[in-house]
């Protein structure tokens, strides 16, 4: 209280910003950038800086639907084998050398590289053969049909790097970024900030719209909301859900929030007693109140999973939330032979406080129909160890699982794939659960090799739904993206996927 | 005393050694790969493995251990496997901006310890003396955390004198020092307290006392030097354990400093630079007690090393 | 002003009736401190609401829960308010004093005793056995804590126990070098030196005459730890080791309240509050102990 009363004064005085230069706006991000090469990460919000430097032959909007970057267009063979692609003309590199057929196939093929051990390798590995047809054509060969690869084109992580540069710096090339993206790198300071300067020969007439581009990390939550409120950021993301109704009655302020892909969901371990009887794992799911769930720990900034893939990702099949029923809960517990409940334990993937409050907000529910559970928020390398690597998925300690996964392709196999077939069991990937049904896996291997779009989704609605029915998990909320800018500031927006689109950055004078 | 110094000096390599071999067995007994945490949750176990070699943990212990020890031998103490940067660059650039927060931290706290100290101790069970322990115990029971948080909604958000994050300028060491020395003021203030209480009570002030010197003089010539001691110790504590950098602080004030490198690192399991780190915080505690060791002598010249 | 300055006056007058055993002399001398009788009830009934929490807490610290009342502020029904997930704090306060007490007590009660045989014994012999000891507790301080509780986990397990170990390592360094700086002194002063050539022990030097020279800066150093120790077993049960969730702890609420004490001020304020009284308390105390032991403050 006496807090907000401070806060008050501040917007009554309304003389903090300290002059920031017209047109270099300052973008908060809640990590660090660990590299700015965009085949060597696999952590969202350092592709959202990386695309200020570097474009690919497609993209995803805001809305996740594939648009043409570099390429213009493709054609694909009734095989599903054969990809080619027609390439914008004109675009230039910021080292001012033309990007064309064999910078495409260049990129590709250092990712392909096992030497150059990448960390995007496996998004690509199935192609076979990249040609360049002519400069402006390439043909791209599959060793199977795939029917995401578009999609996995349109991740920010397939950016054209100059291929001059490539040969420079080799390796430092994540010093260095050089791409076709509407700002030039200027410097990299780790310990402060990544900044990107207006290129001029940006191929879209009239962007970028300013003169520079600051993104910098800074991890607190409450430091971000107070940069925002002070001037000293222009937009930060994510934000404490808990202040979101504070700075939203700041005048010099937008908060938006926005539905996301990413969802939280409770994994059972189903090769373990008790949750190897489906009546506990429906129990599980009729116990926990979602609707309170994201009143508790997300503040409201979250919406009750409708099934098993959130609704923003391509071929979701939304299907209804499991009701809140402890009275059923307790009674399926019963007769699956736990009258009086029994004792486990619940690990979450992630020590946010968000997290902590998730926990411990099933935990409450759960002790209401009698399972007695024990919370630990796992540290990074607890979660790898214990989670993992666990290497025997009969020994496999992890029991209950609170975790969140967003599909990095924005469609619906690399929302299932990794996390619910068999051969995604740890340590391969992350199917927590240890769930496997034959006939789940069969379909998501057809539809992965299928091209046809109705088909498509005829087969992971099949999927979904029979997920749903088996209930590895108890899907408990739909996250939202909560982010905020300084009233001056547009053109920003947090993608659903939680990439941040800053091509259109604007700083009103 | 010079001959002291060398040898202590000269006394350093084997414990640091020591710290070498223990911290490299305990890194690699903690729980975690960490290639799979290079690797990110998307990674599957080719990508995995393919980091794995990139980043030479699939050699065995033994093999990983020597190349370790030569290098270190050669000065070469690795590359970072977070952000793939040497890790004398990545500690380099953080030394400074933690060693100046912890001096600027350490001047106040001192300072402000030390007089609160000895006026409590001059005003024993009045008022001062009460005021002066309130103040101290608020500054060890209320957590770093939430102080820095109330110090910039008050003077960054609501008041907009001083910046949130970074370390361009002075104004930016203000809200950090002050929230960072805060236990520092209260453990010196309780210490110089304490230990003044104790002198006060001696037969040589009574003696200077008697001599009818002024209560000033008695304070400043005869106690001062003779309630040092702990003080001193206390001192040197403090400023080995602030130069380790504070997570908590850096992290609100986004701070640039060894202490946010030290979390990420652990997180990460980023070996070579945890490694790095403990063998620095080491040298650092020794060369602190070394400095405290001989101030000792000076304070008391009977101490005497040999 | 300073009523040091009368005590030579002051101590001819004092004369006794009875006999005087060093109780009740004691206790004679701590009576008279009106604050410090203060600080010790304040002590004694904090440990006994602890003690009785399950008893008397107005609701159920770990199953209750309200969701329509988060984060509100106190009122008659709730007196201290709600936390973020719809508990009442007053009974979190009340039941999390049982393992803050009890672990921050131990922990640093264990660590100082350690601590403090070993820094008399580096500062009263010197030579190899003070640098070694002195070169252990170098190697300690410069341990991280974070890496040391990961470390204790991984080898230890977590559980309560674990958590009075890690803390205890934490704080044996600190008072070594505090003791041994202080013996370095105490065993250069003139009655040391006297009562050695009256032919006394090793033993009996340092226990009847170095070690009471030390006690005021143990008190405090102990009494201080007490607060960061408190606040430590947080960040200990934050890595899975002692009280998790739901149950109740100061430092544990503290670190759940980080998200909200910005927007709700009252969830950090009543842990901190509890923490402080408690320290204070046990500062007071520990000064109004140090003054009854000291023959030098021996005034009417």
């Amino acid at each position: 209280m006496i807090l907000r009363s401070l806060l008050a004064t501040g917007l009554f005085c309304g003389l903090i910003a300290p002059a920031l230069a017209a047109g270099d706006p300052i973008l908060v991000l809640g990590n660090q950038p660990e590299t700015l090469d965009p085949y060597n990460t696999n952590t969202t919000l350092t592709t959202a800086v990386t695309k200020s430097f570097y474009e690919g032959l497609f993209e995803f909007d805001k809305d996740l639907k594939v648009q043409n970057v570099l390429a213009e267009s493709y054609e694909v063979s009734t095989d599903g084998l054969t990809y080619t692609f027609k390439l914008r003309e004109g675009v230039k590199f910021h080292d001012g050398t033309p990007f064309d057929g064999n910078a495409v196939k260049a990129n590709l093929e250092r990712v392909l590289n096992p030497e150059n051990r990448l960390a995007r390798y496996n998004q690509f590995n199935r192609i076979r053969t990249i040609e360049v047809v002519s400069p402006v054509s390439v043909r791209i060969t599959l060793k199977e049909p795939f029917g995401p690869f578009i999609n996995s084109l349109a991740h920010a992580s397939a950016a054209m790097i100059s291929p001059a540069a490539l040969q420079k710096w080799g390796k430092d090339i994540a010093f260095h970024p050089v791409g076709t993206g509407p700002f030039t790198f200027v410097e990299w300071k780790q310990t402060d900030s990544v900044k990107g300067a207006k290129f001029a020969g940006y191929w879209q007439a009239g962007l970028p719209k300013v003169d520079s581009i600051t993104w910098k990390p800074v991890p607190e939550n409450g430091t971000r909301a107070a940069m925002l409120q002070t001037g000293e950021a222009d937009f930060a993301f994510p934000l404490p859900y808990e202040q979101a109704k504070a700075l939203g009655e700041n005048k010099k302020l937008k908060v938006i929030a926005q539905d996301s892909i990413i969802g939280r969901y409770l994994s059972m371990n189903m090769l373990q007693k008790p949750f190897d009887d489906p009546r506990v794992r429906q129990a599980i799911n009729y116990a926990i109140n979602k609707e309170a769930l994201a009143k508790v720990a997300f503040s409201g900034y979250a919406t009750p999973a409708k099934g098993i893939v959130p609704a923003g990702v391509l071929y979701a099949h939304p299907m209804n939330a499991w009701p809140y029923d402890p009275a059923k809960a307790r009674q399926l517990l019963k007769e699956a032979g736990y009258a009086n409940g029994f004792e486990t334990t619940l690990w979450s993937a992630y020590t946010t406080s968000t997290a902590q409050k998730a926990i411990q907000f099933v935990q409450q529910q759960l002790a209401q129909v009698g399972i007695k559970v024990q919370t630990q928020a796992l540290e990074p390398g607890q979660r790898v160890e214990w989670v993992q690597t666990a290497p025997d998925p009969k020994t496999a300690r992890v029991r209950l699982y609170y975790a969140g996964w967003s599909s990095s392709t924005g469609e619906a196999d690399w929302a299932l794939r990794p996390l619910l077939s068999t051969e995604a069991w740890p340590p391969k990937l992350n199917n927590t659960a240890y769930y496997s049904n034959p006939e789940v896996d069969a379909l998501i291997a057809k539809a992965l090799v299928t091209t046809s779009d109705a088909e498509k989704a005829d087969l992971y609605a099949k999927a979904q739904e029979q997920i749903m029915k088996d209930a590895p998990w108890a899907p408990l909320v739909v996250e939202q993206n909560l982010y905020a800018t300084s009233s001056r500031l547009s053109g920003v927006v947090v993608m659903p996927d939680g990439n941040i689109d800053s091509r259109q950055v604007a700083v009103a004078p | 005393m010079l001959t002291f110094f060398l040898k202590r000096l000269l006394g350093l390599l084997p414990t640091l050694a020591i710290v070498a071999v223990l911290v490299f067995l305990f890194v690699h007994m903690l729980p975690g790969d960490p290639a799979r945490l290079a690797a990110g949750q998307d990674a599957d176990q080719q990508t995995v493995e393919l980091v794995r070699a990139e980043l030479g943990l699939d050699r065995s212990l033994p093999e990983q251990f020597g190349r370790y020890f030569l290098n270190m031998a050669r000065g070469d103490v690795g590359v970072s496997i977070r952000t793939r940067r040497p890790v004398a660059t990545e500690i380099g650039e953080r030394f400074m901006p933690t060693l100046l927060l912890t001096l600027t931290s350490m001047a106040w706290a001192v300072a402000f310890g030390l007089v609160i100290g000895i006026v409590s101790a001059v005003y024993r069970n009045e008022w001062p003396d009460r005021l002066g322990m309130t103040l101290a115990v608020s500054g060890i029971s209320f957590p770093a955390f939430a102080l820095g948080m109330l110090l910039m909604q008050i003077f960054s958000v609501g008041l907009g004198w001083l910046p949130t994050v970074g370390a361009g300028s002075w104004k930016h060491y203000i809200l950090p020092s002050l929230t960072l020395g805060a236990a520092v003021a209260a453990v010196m203030a309780r210490f110089t307290r304490a230990s003044f209480v104790e002198v006060l009570g001696e037969d040589f002030v009574r003696t200077a006392r008697a001599k009818g010197l002024k209560e000033r003089v008695v304070i400043a010539k005869h106690c001062l030097r003779n309630a040092l001691i702990p003080v001193v110790t206390m001192m040197g504590l403090q400023f080995g354990f602030l130069l380790g950098g504070s997570i908590v602080v850096e992290a609100v004030f986004n701070w640039p400093g060894v202490g946010r490198l030290l979390v990420d690192s652990v997180n990460q399991r980023d070996y070579p630079v945890i490694q790095a780190l403990v063998l620095m915080f080491s040298l650092e505690f020794i060369l602190i007690n070394l400095v405290v060791d001989l101030l000792y002598g000076l304070i008391n010249p009977t101490i005497r090393y040999k | 002003m300073s009523e040091t300055a009368l005590t030579a006056t002051a101590a001819v007058a004092s004369v006794p009736s009875g006999v005087r055993t060093p109780w009740s002399e004691f206790w004679r001398k701590f009576r008279r401190q009106h604050v410090a009788v203060l600080a010790l009830a304040f002590v004694v009934v904090l440990v006994a609401l602890a003690i009785l929490a399950p008893w008397i807490a107005p609701y159920d610290a770990e199953n209750f829960f309200d969701y329509d009342r988060i984060n509100e502020g106190p009122s008659f029904a709730h007196w201290l308010g709600v936390d973020p997930l719809g508990r009442d704090i007053l009974s979190r306060i009340l039941l999390g004093g049982r393992i803050s007490l009890a672990t921050g007590f131990l922990s640093v009660a264990i660590g100082g005793l350690v601590g403090t045989v070993l820094g008399l014994l580096a500062g009263y012999y010197e030579g190899w056995w003070d640098r070694i000891v002195m070169r252990l507790s170098d190697v300690l301080f410069a341990f991280p804590g974070i890496l040391l509780a990961l470390g204790v986990v991984a080898i230890l397990g977590s559980s309560l126990v674990n958590v009075v170990v890690a803390v205890s390592v934490f704080s044996v360094p600190a008072f070594a070098r505090l003791v041994r700086g202080n013996t370095l002194v105490l065993k250069r002063a003139t009655y040391v030196e006297a009562a050695r050539s009256i032919g006394a022990s090793d033993r009996t030097i340092l226990l009847r005459h170095i070690l009471p020279g030390t006690v005021s800066s143990i008190v405090v150093y102990f009494t201080m730890r007490l607060g960061t120790s408190i606040i430590t077993a947080a960040s200990l049960s934050f890595l899975g080791m002692g009280a998790q969730p739901p149950t109740p702890e100061w430092g544990a609420m503290l670190n759940d309240a980080r998200a909200d004490m910005v927007s709700s001020p009252h969830v950090a304020i009543f842990p901190s509050l509890a923490i402080f009284l408690t320290v204070l308390a046990f500062n007071l105390l520990g000064d109004g102990l140090r003054d009854a032991l000291d023959p030098k403050l021996d005034r009417a």
